[in-house]
């Protein structure tokens, strides 16, 4: 089972991933957290030294930090070495050039990002019993959970261009008549099919609400419940599923100061708004805490999750 | 030397023979140019941003590169070197070619 959990930039998605983690590791699932913020903060939040490894960090419960960056770098690391064993040094040049223009342009990290985070999901949810991604601010992750759509379509008729392409050469070399041969022994068609295979199954992945589910964290303010709203539209016209709305920083009752009873009583309207604009949701409150966020308020959290 | 000569004349018949029968001349080069053209459409899908033309997938098509960098640089030069489309369509119509 695998759970994003999103939000706006600053509504506490890493507090409530560590808080959701260590509530299913205590029920017995084997967790695994995976931070994808590029402002990781997850190490902050146990205060244990997370890294790009599988870091145990309580019975039950590992995490992880990934980054696009990290990840694209090492991608095209691999391209240029294999580079070196085909191309003439001639050409070598304008390739680097390439290279360093797709390293900077938009969308680079991402796409690294969802590589990696495509490949955790392949690989290790036979390992663990719930994988929780704690995923960058709304935008980034909306655009990242629409990459599949794109690029399939894309892959698709490159290969369907490549296929032509091969078709008619071996026609002309075989007057007339195309030898399936050399369109299944074509390297590029290979390399192809295999990323289209890659994201036919994350798409799959993505899209069935009994393997992925997304909780979305927020806050009871105006412009925070808006964006929710909308995204949570656009993720589900994706076909992705939000299972949960997390409602972070609730203020304590019995306040005495005037500014903070008017504040409580307007927060109190917010919340009957979410739960009148998310009807068929689960909806779990969380309290805003006196203290900053360390392993054992997290635990605090965790408990009230449970409830 | 006779020999040579005749071996030179069956030469020169079997080519004429060659020429004249290969009905499949026309067709075969068109095939070639449709296939070039059709990778050339390729190319231009997967590296579109050598010519300015940004592409959102830029990234995943640079595992292709060491398959095709050998065709990289002849398409980037007759992509930049186009000067008339109305010769390159003229081309098709030219059947003694």
């Amino acid at each position: 089972m695998i759970t994003f959990i999103g939000g706006k930039g600053g509504v506490g998605k890493t507090t409530c991933s560590a808080a959701y983690a260590l509530k299913c590791a205590k029920s017995g699932q084997k967790t695994l957290l995976v931070s994808t913020d590029p402002a990781h903060s997850t190490s902050d939040v146990f205060s244990i030294k997370i890294n790009d490894e599988i870091t145990g960090i309580l019975p039950n419960l590992d995490a992880l930090e990934i980054s696009g960056a990290k990840e694209s770098k090492l991608y095209m690391d691999k391209v240029r070495q294999s580079l070196k064993n085909v191309v003439s040094p001639i050409i070598i040049d304008q390739i680097n050039r390439q290279i360093d223009a797709a390293s900077i342009s938009p969308g680079t990290e991402e796409a690294a990002l969802f590589d990696k985070m495509t490949e955790i999901i392949t690989e290790k949810s036979s390992d663990y019993d719930k994988i929780i991604f704690d995923t960058a601010p709304t935008g980034h992750t909306l655009r990242l959970l629409a990459l599949p759509e794109l690029l399939g379509a894309w892959v698709e008729t490159l290969i369907a261009k490549r296929k032509k392409s091969i078709i008619l050469m071996s026609m002309a070399n075989h007057s007339g008549h195309a030898e399936k041969k050399e369109i299944e022994s074509d390297p590029v068609l290979n390399v192809l099919k295999n990323r289209f295979d890659k994201i036919e199954i994350a798409k799959s992945i993505i899209t069935d609400s009994e393997k992925l589910t997304f909780i979305f964290v927020t806050n009871a303010e105006k412009l925070t419940i808006d964006e929710t709203v909308k995204a949570v539209k656009v993720l589900e016209k994706y076909g992705i599923t939000v299972s949960e709305i997390i409602v972070n920083k609730i203020l304590p009752e019995n306040m005495t100061d005037e500014f903070w009873v008017s504040k409580k009583e307007q927060e109190q309207k917010y919340i009957e708004l979410i739960k009148n604009s998310f009807k068929n949701k689960k909806i779990s409150l969380l309290p805003l805490l006196q203290e900053d966020m360390k392993s054992d308020t997290i635990e605090i959290m965790a408990d009230k999750l449970r409830e | 030397m006779s020999k040579d000569f005749f071996s030179k004349i069956k030469k020169n018949v079997k080519l004429f023979v060659q020429g004249a029968t290969d009905f499949d001349r026309k067709s075969k080069s068109l095939l070639i140019k449709e296939s070039h053209n059709e990778m050339d459409e390729f190319l231009l899908l997967c590296f579109g941003d050598l010519l300015g033309i940004p592409l959102p997938t830029s990234y995943y098509s640079l595992e292709l590169l060491p398959l095709i960098a050998d065709d990289l640089d002849g398409w980037h030069n007759r992509m930049s070197g186009r000067l008339s489309v109305w010769q390159e369509k003229w081309a098709d119509y030219d059947f003694d070619a």
